[in-house]
This record gives structure tokens, sequence and C-alpha cells, in this order.
């Protein structure tokens, strides 16, 4: 009823709305750049850590995926169960 | 196009690694030809290689193997020589009587001969395989035995093993930097751009890569997998077509052996090595040009020279199909790679990417999202130095800054981004910003910043933006003569991005030749290595920075000015640096090489005056000679003058070496005219630090983003 009858009143909420929006958009902005900043330290921090992988050419999730890697893992997986029963076994005597 | 006579000089380039064993014969056989000068390249010989070409009297320049590269070794061999032919032999190649007088003869056959090769014959050992495939090989390209003139259309087929170019030829298109087969690239080459070749029987050389079955089936790898490299092309292997291409050559080599009465017992063991042969050729040629497949440390064992190089997978093809006379084999046809421009091309068709709206404020916000695209580079690159000094400074103001190296040839495709961010920390700058190499991961950023005019393409695709900059440290078009790359490079300064440039005279260049904004910026000094160091300043030494490859930097007319101050007085000291190889000089003079900021420094507080000339933009080298104290002498007619003023603390010169070594000599024999310069020149570079330059970076980047703001709406 008022936008009908007061235009300056009109005038001010459609301004302060306009400010409220602004802010909201710069906090947004900062919002936008912190997470971006945060993404880039991450990724440089990676970057530092993966510099042998990277020297060597090594992409490991590549390499992995490999089905001689998968049989590799499978014999690892394979051995390491006697492995650990014989080292229990080995303690056990020990103790 | 060329002026070469039966009378022109010559000098031949032999690239040497441990290649005593024929390398005596060759030189004599070179001493019977007479060329004027010969060169051997040695790339880390454990043999009697340099001592055979000592004594033979070549000139001998020496590489660390690490530096060798097919292309690179011999752009150096050529730049070093003074011929206007130049002739090219491989270690074991040596050539027959008349070989010198066949190839001048060659260059005599047609007005733009750019090139000439001639046939390799088998020693009286090669096996039979390689002296049929030889002999076969070279006769189709001459069925009557004379000189055939080879035009665009013809085979492409050049070789390295023994090739002789006409100066000119090869100042225009250079072997590219490939690991293989740069002479299949420049025997493509050469003809697109205009030029003819010369096959002479006559030109001939005994030559045959006589190995063991295994290195044989090695050098195959390499020798696709180059060709993959430099033409694409990729080798077809099947089980039915192998067979029935093994069973035909080896059925050749006995039709062969046969015609030249090879005893049976003979016969019957080389039909053996001749299946073994064939059948590894057919799998190593194709395991080659399919390198990039195979995980490095295979390539490097399937490779004779050690090396898992591997060709994009697009390859770089640049023949129609069956050009290449080389494979005989059935060849297939090239696979059409994206080309070098693609970038241009899309800008071209597509126009800019459109920028994201602006936002009111955001060129006053505290912290802004900077991203720098940048084209590959190598240790000691002075521009990339620039750059990453300002990266630096500005991440320690707060704003985040994203690297992003755009490498559409991967000419450093190796490199993977960790190996290159800890390679900028380590000889450029201690940067945050991680390393991207690959456009496709792009996430936005308030300014994109290009940095080289091949930048300024992708720039101009990437979406997300709110403004665009472009980082101008030299005007790029000088580079270049009247060409495409050229007129591209002209056109990046029409396009609307923000110039942020190195000096008042690019600024200029900038608004007034190209109509568009800049701002400069100052370029720093790292004063805590360049000053004035405490040791004794020599009476009379003059240090020159020598930097051949990079033309702009007029290095003949400084060896000329040089060699005039010598005449005048023979008692200075004269110090050369940042080139790796001595150069041919009629003066002596100490040779520094590639020298690290803190040896310059000294360098630079003992020497008396220093010379440094641009035809182009300054550099910071005049800049750290002042802030040690060194008075230097620059080029007058280009920037030096915006940034130092016509009477400041630089010696200015006219583009002559007469007055430039009158402007050396002066600064030598003038004691008070020496030490005003030395101290305008400490003043003048005080306040030149990289803390000042980034903030001058800074201002000019917010301008893009307030430029962005107060546009007319409809530019947007």
């Amino acid at each position: 009823m008022s936008r009908a009858t007061d235009p300056q009143g009109t005038e001010e909420l459609l301004q302060q709305e306009v400010e409220r929006l602004r802010a909201r958009l710069a906090a947004l902005e900062d919002e936008l750049l912190e997470v971006q900043a945060q993404a880039n330290d991450a990724v440089a921090e990676w970057q530092d850590r993966a510099y042998w992988l990277d020297r060597w050419h090594l992409d490991l999730n590549a390499l992995m995926e490999r089905p001689v890697a998968g049989r590799v893992r499978a014999l690892l997986r394979a051995v390491r169960t006697p492995l650990r029963m014989m080292r229990i076994a080995i303690r056990a005597i020990r103790s | 196009m060329t002026t070469n006579t039966p009378r022109s000089r010559v000098s031949v380039v032999i690239p040497v690694k441990d290649g005593e064993r024929y390398l005596g014969e060759l030189l004599r056989a070179l001493e019977r030809e007479g060329p004027e000068e010969v060169i051997v390249i040695d790339s880390g010989s454990r043999d009697r290689s340099l001592e055979i070409a000592r004594a033979a009297g070549a000139v001998v320049l020496e590489v660390e193997p690490s530096e060798f590269g097919h292309g690179r070794t011999r752009n150096l061999g050529a730049e070093r020589s003074s011929g206007e032919l130049i002739a090219f032999l491989t270690q074991d190649a040596t050539p027959c009587p008349g070989w010198l007088d066949a190839y001048r003869e060659a260059f005599t056959l047609d007005e733009h001969v750019g090139a000439a090769y001639g046939p390799h014959l088998p020693r009286p050992d090669t096996s039979p395989m390689i002296a049929r495939e030889l002999t076969e090989f070279f006769a189709t390209f001459t069925p009557d035995g004379r000189p055939v003139v080879q035009r665009l259309g013809d085979p492409t087929f050049h070789a390295n093993v023994n090739a002789c170019y006409a100066r000119a030829c090869w100042e225009e298109l250079r072997f590219r930097d490939l690991e293989y087969s740069e002479d299949q690239a420049f025997g493509a080459d050469l003809l697109k751009a205009g030029w003819t070749k010369v096959y002479h029987p006559g030109a001939a050389v005994l030559h045959a890569h006589d190995y063991g079955p295994l290195e044989f089936m090695k050098r195959y790898f390499d020798e696709y997998r180059g060709l993959r490299s430099s033409i694409g092309h990729v080798e077809t292997i099947g089980v039915r077509s192998t067979v029935r291409d093994v069973r035909a050559l080896v059925g050749h080599d006995i039709r062969w052996m046969g015609e030249r009465d090879y005893p049976t017992r003979e016969r019957m063991r080389w039909a053996a090595r001749s299946a073994t042969h064939h059948s590894g050729r057919k799998l190593f040629s194709a395991l080659g040009s399919r390198a990039e497949t195979l995980p490095p440390g295979l390539r490097r064992r399937l490779s004779f020279e050690g090396s898992d190089y591997a060709p994009s997978s697009n390859g770089h093809a640049h023949d129609a199909p069956g050009e290449v006379h080389r494979l005989p084999l059935s060849p297939q046809p090239a696979r059409i790679p994206a080309h070098e421009y693609e970038p241009i091309a899309r800008v071209l068709a597509d126009g800019p990417a459109p920028l994201s709206d602006p936002i009111p404020g955001m060129a006053d916000r505290e912290r802004l999202h900077l991203a720098f695209v940048i084209p590959p580079f190598s240790e000691g690159s002075g521009g990339h130095n620039i750059i990453f000094q300002l990266i630096a400074r500005l991440e320690r103001a707060g704003h985040t800054c994203s690297i992003w190296v755009d490498d559409p040839l991967s000419h450093r495709a190796h490199e993977w981004p960790a190996v290159v961010r800890a390679g900028v920390r380590e000889h450029f700058a201690d940067v945050r910003a991680p390393v991207y190499k690959d456009l496709q991961h792009w996430y936005g950023a308030d300014v994109v910043v290009a940095t080289g005019w091949q930048t300024v393409y992708p720039a101009l695709s990437l979406e997300n933006v709110r403004a665009r900059a472009y980082l101008v440290n030299d005007h790029e078009p000088d580079f270049y003569p009247t060409s495409v790359e050229a007129t591209w490079a002209a056109e990046t300064y029409r396009l609307g991005l923000y110039g942020i440039c190195g000096s008042p005279w690019l600024q200029q260049l900038y608004v007034e030749r190209y109509g568009g904004a800049a701002e400069v910026f100052d370029y720093g000094v790292d004063h805590d290595i360049y000053h004035r160091h405490a040791v004794e300043r020599s009476a009379g030494t003059v240090v020159y920075y020598s930097r051949s490859t990079t033309p702009r930097r007029a290095v003949a007319l400084g060896v000329m000015a040089l060699h005039e101050l010598h005449r005048r007085r023979a008692d200075v000291r004269i110090v050369m640096f940042g080139e790796r190889y001595p150069l041919p000089t009629p003066f002596p003079y100490d040779h520094i090489g590639v020298a690290s900021p803190e040896q310059l420094a000294l360098l630079f507080s003992e020497a008396t005056v220093g010379l440094s000339l641009s035809m182009t933009n300054y550099s910071l080298i005049p800049q750290e000679m002042l802030a040690c104290g060194l008075p230097c002498v620059d080029l007058q007619g280009a920037s030096a003058e915006s940034v130092f003023g016509s009477d400041g603390p630089v010696e200015l010169s006219r583009f002559d070496p007469a007055e430039l070594a009158g402007h050396i000599q002066r600064l030598l024999e003038d004691a008070a005219l020496w030490e005003r310069r030395s101290e305008a020149g400490v003043e003048f570079v005080r306040g030149r630090t990289w803390d000042h330059a980034a903030e001058q970076v800074e201002h000019a980047l917010r301008s893009a983003l307030r430029e962005r703001e107060t546009a007319p709406r409809e530019s947007l």
C-alpha cells in the first residue's frame, strides 16, 4: 500500500535493497577469493609433495589401475597374511 | 634467392661422440676434398676423437652430452661456421673423391637451391640387407644417374648423414630442435618455403650403420619415433602384412646376394640374419612411431640413444601421405595435427570469450586473484625472471596468483607441473602460486595477464575473467622478419588488453601506434646481489654482454666496436659473458660464459666499463651494471633514452662501431666522466626495486579492472 502512496519511501527501500545486495555480493566475492586462495595453496602444497613423482613421470593412479598392479597387490596381500601370522607366532614363542 | 657459385666457400660441420673408428679416415678425405673450414662438435667423447680432430686441424667445439640435440647442435655448428655453403657429415660418413665439387655444382643447378644431398654407399663389410637397401633406395632418385632438382611435391627425403645447405636457406629455416629426424623436417620445410633441393649422385659418402641385430632394432625405434615427431608418420603393423613384407624383403636380399656371388654358406647365414633384421625392424619401427604409449623406462630401454623422449600423441605431420621416400614398408597416411596457431585461429573465428560482468568496487578490493599465462621457459630467461619477481611481490602484497604455462607444441611436455614450479622457485623467485600446464583446468580470475604475444590468444579464450592485461616486456614484432608471426604479434597490441609496459618507449608504442591503454613499470634490481662489492676496481677492463643467440643484442656490432677499441687500446682487458660458447673474435678476450648473478655482481664491481646493447627494449643488464657502480654503454635511438635520459647514467652511442669504441674509450680515460656516470648510475637504480615494480604493476591491474567498471555497458 505504502509503495503506491509513498514514492520516496519506495526509492529508499530499493536503495537499501541494492546496498544489501551489494554488500552480500562483496561478501560472496571475498568468500570466493578466500576459497580460491585456499585451493591454490592446497594445489601448491601438493605440487611440492609430488615433485619426485612428477620428476620421474610417475602417475601412481594410472600405474595402480593396470592389471599387473592388481596382480602385484593381490600377491602382496597373499604374502602379507602368512607373514603376519608367522610374526605373531614368533612373538608368541619368544614370550 | 641464392648467389652460390662453383667457388663458394664451404664449411663442413661434423657432430662427434666416440667416433674414432672412422673419424681419421673422414678427416683425411676432407683434406683431399679441400673445404675452407672443418668444425667438429664433440659431445663428450671418451675415446680419441678429440685428439684426432685437433691433429687434423679441425676447429673443435665441445658441448655437454646433455646439451646435445640433433637440430640444436647442428644449428650451433652452422652459427660458428663462415662458409656460404654448410655441409654436414656424420662421424662415420667418409666422402668419396669428387664429393665437394659435386656439392658446389649442385648449388648452381637452380637459382633457388637451398640444400643438396648425396648417396650413402655401403662399405665393403656392410651387411647385404643394408647394402641392398642403400643402393636401391638412392637409385630411385635418379634413374639416369644425373643430378636431380627436387621441388615442392617431390620426395622430401633429406639426410644430415651427408648434406649441404646454402647459408641463406639455413638462416631462414634453421633445424628444428627435435630429438631425431631434424633433417627430414628441414627437407619438408625447405620445399614448402619455396626453396629447391638437389640430389647429386656425385656427392657420395661411404656410410653404413652396421650394428648387431638388437642395436639395429633400437635404431629403428629411434628413427621412427623421430619420424612420428617430425612428419607424423605412424608405421602400420599386423601379423599377415608383417609376414608378407618380411618374406618379400628376405627374398630380395637372397637375390641380391645371388647376383653378387655370395658363397652358399654365407647366403644361408645372411638369410637368417635378414629375417631377424626385417622382423625386428617392423616391430621396433611400429613401437617407435607409437612411443608415446609406452612407459618412459621402456622407451629408454628400446632406444639406441637411451632417450625416453616421446612425441606428442598428435604428432607433427607436415607432408602428404607417401611423400616420405625413406619408408619402404607400407607408409601410413600422416595424421594432421592440431597446428601451432590453433589458439589464434580460434580467436579469429569465434572472437574473444566474453568477460564476466564488472562488479562495482572490484578494482579497489584489497585482494585480487591474478592469473598469469606464460610461455614455456628455461633457466636464465630474463623475461621470465621479471614475471616471477613480480608474482612473488604481488603475492606478498596479499593477492592470490596462479601460473599457467601455455605450451601448444609440447616443447617442454617432459616437465610436469611440480617440476616446473620447483624450477621457478629454485632459479627465479620464491612464488607460492601453483603451476598449471593445461588451460583445460582453468577456473577463472579477476585479471588474466598475458605475458608474451603467443599467450595473448589463449588468454583471450579464457572465460570467467573480469579484465585482461598484457605484461609487455619487448616489442615482439621486431623479433621477426616480415612474416605471419610479426603481423600476429603486432595484432596482439590492438586486442583491447590493458598494457603494462616495461618502459616508457613501449608504452608510447602501445598507446600511439596501436591505440591501446597502458601504464609503465620500472624493472627492479636485486640490490642484495647487485651492489658495489668490496673489491678493487680495475683500471682497464671492459665487460661485454655478448649474447649472440639473441639477434636484437647486436653482437656483430659489439664485436666490431671492441675490435676497434682493441686496435686503439691493446692494453684493455675484454671480458665477454652471456653466451655458453666462446665467439670467434679478431681480438683476445676472457670468456666467462653464462655466469650466476653473484659472479656477475663481482665482475661488475671489478670492471671499468660495461657494454650491453639492445636494439629493442632495454634489459636488466645495464641496471645491474649501474647498481655495481659500473658505467655502461648502450645504443641510442630506441628505448634507452626513455628510461635513462639522453645524458643520464648510461653513455648512449649511435649505431656505429667506431663511435661505440669512442664512448667506451672516453669512460676508460676520462676519470671525471667515469665518476659522474658511476654515481649517477648508483643513484638511478636506488629506487628501482622489485617491490616498487610490483606496486606499479598492481596499480595497472587495478586500472584494468576500473576501466571495465567505467566502460559503457554496450562495450562490456
